[in-house]
């Protein structure tokens, strides 16, 4: 898994969403079937939208969430981001 | 609900122009006349959706034989289902493509017979491959998920690297590398259709490679044919456990197979509402939970993790619909599966038998 760089940006590959908000449960449609999102994973993936890169995304959550450490946020962000980016779900431009 | 229902697989017609010769659909198929209407497939969407199904597989047969097909995806994702479409792309063009896309499709898998166009042609029975390729020459330029299935059998199984090359050309982003599985059809064909052991452990390391050599460019899904493994697929990840099927005329199936199961009788969506089907109905209850199952299933520490293997090839083996699956090594009758596998590698190469189109 190689790192991502924080100038990329990154969105939902074709035939991956989201389920609608707001639903007992938060999960991202696949072709295989669906990803569970827990915590704030829904929030990251939302902001994956093709127009904001990496480091605007970290920087959005870290106003989002500022009682959080904002070093933990962009760890756990990369991280799931990686994650989804390695299973075919996510594309990097 | 304890048992959550995840898919369901719509099977919309049984018509199809292409005549393979490993055809899963049941060998008695539902005719044109005996076809849900477009607002009872509508309804069925939306309950399934309302009992938290997920996933929609739009198949057949061949799910474009339907003129109404646009509509129905626009039905299910007005119901917030993802819908699958399993197709041969057999009546596809741009426009209708376009049509589907627009509609809500999220995800296109397009099956293909071999790697060459006269291998591919003849297991299929029909002049297809030149038309599949354009397909998929369309599809990769779609907003959708793309996926080529490669049905793998005796007489293909030693091009693999070739046919994962093939499938790399395409475009897609998934590719499914799928053995025969030996129900419907295909069971008539078995003996000429089930890799000899050799090509098995040939083909999987050709597979591990083409993963390390691929990653994160194309993922490939493989299905063994279970004949040769050591234990049970975990069928339909259990009966009636996650995926309920409806066939053309709205006959309620716990999986594809399951019509050959004799004395069970299955519910029609036109009669019952898919939550009675669902819960309550005796046949997705028949071997839902534990009590059905015979030694060694019974006390198996497996038994959680693959449900004593499928109950339709327990029936089509063995004629006991509750039997372990024989394919399982511990199972009392695995000679049976072991006859099989010794003539198949044994010199014999039977012919094949084509199927027809229903009226």
């Amino acid at each position: 898994m190689s790192e991502l760089e924080r100038n990329r940006v990154p969105r939902l590959a074709p035939g991956c969403r989201l389920n609608p908000a707001g639903g007992a449960e938060d999960l991202l449609l696949i072709p295989e079937g669906a990803l569970r999102l827990k915590g704030p994973a829904r929030a990251i993936v939302e902001l994956c939208d093709g127009q904001r890169t990496l480091a605007e995304i970290i920087s959005e959550l870290q106003r989002t969430y500022p009682t959080a450490q904002p070093a933990r946020i962009e760890t756990e962000a990369v991280a799931l981001l990686a994650r989804l980016r390695d299973r075919g779900v996510l594309e990097v431009a | 609900m304890k048992y959550q229902p995840r898919a369901l697989i719509a099977e919309i017609t049984h018509r199809c122009p292409l005549h393979c010769v490993y055809c899963s659909n049941p060998t008695e198929m539902r005719r044109r006349s005996d076809e849900l209407s477009t607002a009872d497939w509508i309804s069925i969407f939306q309950q399934a959706a309302e009992m938290g199904i997920l996933q929609l597989h739009l198949t057949g047969g061949e799910p474009l034989a339907r003129t109404d097909l646009t509509e129905l995806v626009r039905a299910a994702r007005a119901a917030q289902l993802y819908s699958n479409l399993i197709t041969s792309g057999a009546g596809l063009d741009g426009g209708r493509l376009d049509e589907l896309v627009a509609a809500g499709v999220d995800h296109i898998q397009l099956s293909f017979q071999d790697s060459q166009e006269g291998p591919a042609n003849e297991f299929a029975g029909t002049r297809s491959h030149a038309l599949k390729l354009r397909m998929a020459e369309i599809i990769r330029r779609r907003p959708v998920a793309f996926t080529v299935n490669m049905v793998v059998h005796r007489r293909n199984l030693d091009r693999l690297e070739e046919m994962i090359a093939f499938a790399e050309g395409t475009g897609a982003r998934r590719l499914e590398i799928a053995n025969v599985q030996y129900y419907g059809w295909a069971l008539r064909n078995r003996e000429g259709l089930l890799p000899t052991r050799e090509q098995l452990e040939h083909s999987i390391q050709v597979v591990e490679a083409a993963r390390e050599r691929l990653k994160g460019k194309l993922r490939i899904e493989f299905v063994l044919p279970d004949y040769y493994a050591k234990y049970p697929k975990p069928c339909m990840n259990g009966w009636g456990h996650q995926q309920l099927l409806i066939d053309p005329s709205g006959r309620a199936l716990p999986c594809h197979a399951a019509m050959v199961i004799p004395g069970l009788d299955f519910p029609n969506a036109r009669e019952r509402d898919l939550r009675w089907i669902w819960e309550e109905s005796p046949t997705f209850n028949r071997f839902r939970d534990e009590s059905w199952m015979p030694e060694p299933c019974r006390s198996c520490d497996r038994r959680a993790r693959d449900f004593g293997g499928c109950r339709c090839q327990a029936f089509l083996l063995t004629g006991d619909a509750a039997a372990t699956d024989p394919v399982c090594t511990l199972a009392p009758q695995h000679s049976i599966v072991e006859e099989i596998l010794e003539r198949v590698n044994g010199s014999a190469r039977p012919d094949w038998v084509y199927r027809i189109d229903p009226a």
